[in-house]
């Protein structure tokens, strides 16, 4: 049937076997944060399925529509971990959101632009300081999340010894050093020595991944595993999303020496709850805390619990949030794109840590702490109230 | 095995000489135990009186259903069921089986037993037209096609005559036991109990039906103790003559002054009382349904003439 | 929707026939601009539920805020003479939502308010957007729940509940939804608002409430929900029972009703889905299995342990294999999600799936499961059986790949032929998933054309000219004379 309305059509490139394996139950749409915010079929993994899929196979156009229901999906893959028939969400939209991406050259050039920044750490450090120089004159809207404060230095975090390698990213090396800090105190109060990759394996490529930046994402992991391959000692990652796309590396480039890289690749909280009799006895902290799960922690690396499990002899009680892990509307830099939908989707979360009545929230992942510190929440990292634990301090 | 022929037309010779003797003119009724002759108004004068088919005509103990004919005295149909120590939700005050669901009114134990009008699972009735007419299914969960059940029942035989009706039964209780307590909070004692089967009031006195298991019932009973003083009684108390109908939660705090004394059912809301409950104006959108459906069910309206549930 | 956007979409829009142009306009009007669309691939979504029936394609979608606005909109339709098909969250298994022809679609999934909880009269009034499970979730802090448990309950909305009479695992000893639902209010195919039932001893007047229940959609569109609040049973207590036959399990179910017992849920999963399940949850069930039978009894301590005793001493009698009881509150979690989800688990196998509801008497489960089974192998197809046995509601699921040549109609054959083998044995076409499109044709094989001549009389009293959902539930011929037209526009049409 010829298609009438607005839109070109686009070739989407989807596996289609992968694209066949839903089977339209449903059962993910209380899972989506844009499809729980809105209600909106369009806005939740079966609509975008079903509109992959008439794209795809049918050739529907990319309306507008269309793209507004691909371009607000978070990626948190909740949706995911969560579909009975194990349908790989992240294998379709990734593609999609590359497709996308290609369609329109301003956008795709923009976003690199923008990204760009990311894996030059100086200009970062100087846009950072800059953002919180304007955030504090009031000049950046509150919405946007940008930090009060910068990290306190912008020199390379010193070595303590060569066990493991800390990946320090990008944005957070940039806004959130103190987390980076806290860690590497934390695991030298383990007798661990850590080297920070610093400047030397400066972006991940995760934002870009999503972005639907393919190649970009992977010059960018084959620039950070060559950096990080001169032995193989672990890598312990404080950012979930960092943590989540390292560990996938292996897919996305598909090579040997990819996969054996991945395969080194721990989130912090999952490595050192292997090691908690390795850290001294402590007073736990008078403090009710709850854990908000960055969703690349949940539901791709599905290692949420052993931040659970790390916190608890440091924390007098640990409380959990009654959402089962739905997103909290970060999604990496989706909240500076979808502001709207992105505040909506944070009340829900708001909501959910209110009810659970706990003093302290912590989110291993900067972006939620970014997105959910600026709806006023106290946020902190576990790695910092672990680190406090350790010092003797009260919460 | 597999036939085109209706499953739930049925071929027993007295519904069809029921529905015969019911025909197609001609204001007609028909008479139960007269238990609630008067309800929903007085019976149009020459309107003729008969009666519907007798028999328990098949009980399905394991099935938890039984197939009854309407004219069946509720006596006679509890008495097969307790054979096999199962019960049915209808109240037991004399009448018969259609009349009962005609009527709609629910048992005193409605919190144990459930509503009545959840226990009919199909219903055969005579038509205003004098056709046979079959709604519902004979297994205990159904949801095919309209549930014309639920619209015949509590609507006094206006439109349709019942001939059969098949129900859900339930296994008698282990142990049953009624208690009264002294100037206890009846609302109180209601939240206190898991599963009361009942809990009346009557100003004074709350009643309590407890029932289950004997470890249950036991355990319930000194659960009441904590709210207050009970004792354990043969019988619930007689129940007045009127029935009105509030939330719950007005029933527990009744005003004798409008209803004259009375026995209110916590947790249902109802309530037995001495004078009769002053009528509201009804909803004009839903008179006007209930009217519409009347001249669509029975245009020429012969079926229960005068009477309006 | 700011201005630009507006101009975007008016022109996106510019191909559209002058008669929609006009119904939009209005619709517009009467709701907002941004809650009444009109892309094509958007009404494509709604063409759909979770079921494989197809139907036309959506006209404009709506998606109303407040009961003035659903109203509003009914009026419109009259005005335009176009048919209103409501839907919730589109997990219906038998077509109800799906447009025939291209009716405006009313998605109620905004109106989504829990308006209040009354725990004096154990009732609270919810939009009908809410979900199923978040409503149980925001009362268990109470003490309450909602009892209707329907497998989807993660997602399916209390309207849709009420349109479809859902049933659930529980219903065993709590009753469907219709027993649950003490008011509603209702906005008429006329336009008209009104509230049928009480909050009180639910016996006075006559039962509007419960004739709208379960009517599809096909009465009008439930705009507040009077719910009944169960209180929580303060002990629970789970079995799972592992056969090595099918009829074993069977066996077992009939012999704990008629010892007396009625537990708050049985059923029962053979072992190709519970396979399935137990690759998505890892619940421990025992894969070696034919049949895996989970009991759950309620209640007071003392009960439940005498019922759970007599429910394990009639499984040993039967040759159960194993028993187990839910030692944790996470386990007996994650034994339920793996029932709750286990038709969605299918696509691990084949990307299809035709999933039935019939109910047949306890006693013939054992012989009518046998039956299905012999005649999917005639089909050469897959079988998977989970089923609420404790009712006798079947849930047989054919599952398939449609992109092979000819198989679809293989399983539509297999279908029929198992609906008919349930009515023979003294069944019914449906247990809780409804008639919708998908059972029309059976109607005839269960009622006579008096019956359904009554059933069409209620139809009429609320919605003469067929403006509700038209096309549902009703055989064709039956009622809205019509209907063959509803099915004339076509999918995959872009505009």
């Amino acid at each position: 049937m010829k298609a009438v309305s607005a839109g070109e059509s686009l070739r989407l490139g989807i596996d289609p076997d992968a694209l066949n394996k839903c089977v339209q139950c449903g059962l993910c749409l209380p899972h989506c944060p844009t499809f729980r915010a809105t209600g909106d079929e369009s806005f939740s993994p079966r609509g975008r399925i079903a509109l992959m899929r008439a794209v795809q196979n049918d050739g529907a156009p990319i309306t507008r529509d269309v793209e507004r229901a691909f371009e607000t999906c978070v990626q948190c893959r909740g949706c995911e971990t969560n579909c009975p028939s194990q349908v790989p969400y992240g294998e379709l939209i990734e593609p999609t959101r590359e497709a996308l991406a290609q369609r329109s050259r301003w956008r795709s050039r923009l976003f690199e632009t923008l990204l760009g920044f990311l894996a030059r750490p100086a200009w970062l450090r100087a846009g950072a300081g800059t953002a919180v120089a304007l955030r504090r004159m009031g000049l950046v809207p509150r919405r946007l999340g940008v930090p009060e404060n910068t990290a306190d230095s912008n020199a390379p975090i010193p070595a303590t010894g060569d066990d493991v390698f800390l990946f320090t990213g990008c944005i957070m090396d940039a806004w959130q050093r103190d987390v980076h800090d806290a860690a590497t105190r934390v695991l030298s109060a383990a007798g661990v020595g850590v080297q920070a990759t610093g400047d030397a394996a400066p972006c991940c490529g995760a934002l870009h991944r999503h972005a639907g930046l393919s190649s970009t994402s992977e010059t960018h992991a084959e620039h950070v595993i060559r950096a990080l391959s001169t032995d193989d000692r672990p890598i312990l990652v404080d950012s979930a999303g960092c943590g989540a796309a390292m560990k996938e590396y292996g897919q996305w480039l598909g090579t040997e020496e990819a996969r054996a890289f991945s395969a080194r690749v721990f989130d912090i909280h999952e490595w050192l709850s292997e090691q908690l009799d390795r850290l001294p006895r402590v007073e736990p902290l008078d403090v009710k805390l709850a854990v908000q799960d960055p969703c690349h922690l949940r539901h791709v690396q599905k290692v949420h619990l052993a931040t659970r499990t790390a916190l608890a002899p440091f924390v007098r009680e640990l409380v959990e949030l009654d959402d089962e892990g739905l997103c909290c509307g970060a999604g990496g830099i989706y909240f500076v794109l979808e502001p709207e939908l992105a505040g909506t989707i944070r009340e829900r979360k708001c909501g959910a840590i209110e009810r659970a009545g706990a003093d302290v929230v912590v989110s291993a992942n900067p972006g939620c702490s970014m997105h959910l510190a600026a709806a006023g929440l106290e946020v902190c990292h576990p790695m910092q109230i672990i680190d406090r634990a350790l010092a003797g301090r009260t919460g | 095995m597999s036939t085109n022929a209706p499953r739930l037309a049925t071929d027993d010779p007295v519904l069809f000489a029921f529905a015969e003797e019911v025909g197609s003119d001609g204001a007609i009724a028909v008479a139960g135990g007269r238990t609630r002759w008067s309800q929903g108004g007085a019976l149009a004068e020459g309107t003729r009186v008969v009666e519907a088919p007798r028999g328990v005509v098949e009980y399905k103990p394991a099935e938890m259903t039984v197939c009854v004919r309407a004219g069946t005295p509720v006596a006679e149909l509890e008495a097969a069921l307790g054979e096999a120590g199962q019960r049915s939700a209808l109240p037991n005050r004399g009448g018969t089986v259609g009349g009962a669901i005609a009527v709609g009114e629910n048992h005193v134990d409605r919190l144990g037993r459930g509503a009545i009008r959840d226990s009919v699972l199909q219903v055969r009735y005579v038509s205003a037209e004098g056709r046979l007419v079959a709604s519902g299914g004979p297994v205990v969960k159904n949801v095919s096609g309209f549930n014309l059940p639920r619209l015949l029942t509590g609507s006094l035989g206006t439109f349709g005559l019942f001939a059969e009706l098949i129900l859900r039964t339930n296994p008698r209780p282990e142990v049953s036991r009624w208690l009264r307590g002294q100037g206890v909070d009846p609302a109180a004692t209601f939240d206190g109990l898991l599963r009361a089967a009942a809990v009346l009031w009557d100003g004074e006195s709350t009643w309590v039906h407890l029932e289950g298991h004997g470890v249950d019932v036991d355990e319930q009973s000194r659960a009441l103790d904590r709210i207050g003083q009970f004792e354990p009684v043969e019988e619930p108390p007689p129940l007045p003559p009127e029935s009105w109908s509030m939330s719950p939660a007005q029933a527990a705090r009744v005003d004798r002054e409008k209803t004259g004394d009375f026995v209110a059912s916590i947790g249902v809301g109802r309530v037995w009382a001495q004078k009769p409950q002053p009528l509201a104006a009804p909803d004009p959108v839903v008179r006007g349904l209930c009217e519409r459906a009347k001249a669509i069910f029975d245009p020429t309206g012969r079926l229960n003439p005068g009477r309006q549930p | 929707m700011g201005f630009v956007e507006s101009v975007r979409v008016r022109i996106a829009e510019r191909k559209v026939p002058p008669a929609d142009r006009a119904l939009l306009r209005d619709l517009r009007r009467a709701l907002a601009h941004d809650r009444v669309r009109f892309d094509a691939a958007e009404r494509a979504l709604f063409a759909h539920d979770a079921s494989f029936d197809e139907g036309g394609v959506s006209g404009p979608i709506c998606f109303p805020v407040s009961t003035a606005e659903v109203q509003a909109l009914t009026r419109v339709a009259i005005d335009h003479g176009r048919a209103i098909v409501p839907r919730g969250a589109g997990t219906g298994l038998a077509g109800g939502a799906i447009p025939l022809g291209a009716p405006i679609v009313v998605s109620l999934m905004k109106m989504n308010r829990i308006l209040e909880i009354d725990g004096d009269n154990r009732v609270a009034w919810v939009e009908p957007g809410v979900v199923n499970l978040d409503l149980s979730n925001q009362l268990r802090p109470l003490g309450y729940h909602f009892a209707p448990d329907p497998s989807s309950q993660q997602v399916c909305t209390i309207g849709g509940n009420v349109a479809n009479n859902s049933g659930g695992p529980h219903c065993l000893a709590y009753g469907v939804t219709d027993a649950h639902i003490a008011a509603l209010e209702v906005v008429l195919p006329s336009g008209e608002v009104a509230v049928f039932g009480e909050i009180g001893p639910d016996e006075t007047g006559l039962d509007l409430r419960g004739a709208f229940v379960g009517s599809e959609g096909t009465l009008g569109i439930a705009t507040k929900v009077a719910v009944r609040l169960t209180k929580n049973p303060p002990a629970v207590r789970t079995l799972l029972l592992a056969f090595s036959a099918m009829r074993d399990a069977a066996q077992t179910v009939s012999d704990i009703v008629a010892a007396g017992m009625v537990p708050a849920a049985m059923e029962v999963m053979d072992q190709k889905i519970t396979n399935a399940a137990e690759n998505f949850v890892g619940a421990g069930y025992p894969r070696d299995a034919a049949a895996i039978l989970l009991a759950e009894v309620e209640g007071l301590e003392g009960g439940i342990a005498i019922d759970a005793r007599r429910i394990e001493e009639i499984g040993q009698r039967n040759h159960a294999t194993s028993v187990r009881r839910a030692e944790t509150e996470e386990e007996r979690a994650l034994l339920w999600k793996g029932r709750k989800t286990a038709f969605g688990a299918v696509a691990q196998i084949k990307p299809d799936y035709y999933l039935h509801d019939t109910v047949v008497p306890r006693s013939s489960l054992a012989a009518v499961l046998e039956e299905i089974y012999a005649i999917a192998e005639r089909h050469d197809l897959v079988v998977m059986n989970v089923f609420h046995a404790g009712d006798g509601n079947l849930h047989p699921l054919l599952i398939f790949d449609a992109r092979v040549p000819g198989e679809i109609d293989r399983v539509h054959r297999a279908g029929d032929e198992i609906v008919r083998a349930s009515l023979a044995a003294g069944g019914v076409l449906s247990g809780e998933h409804g008639i919708g499109v998908e059972k029309q044709g059976f109607m005839e094989e269960l009622f006579s054309a008096d019956d359904l001549e009554h059933q069409n009389r209620l139809r009429e009293t609320f919605d003469p000219i067929c403006r509700a959902n038209p096309g549902k539930v009703m055989p064709i011929g039956h009622s809205c004379a019509d209907i063959q037209a509803l099915r004339s526009v076509p999918t995959g049409v872009w505009g």
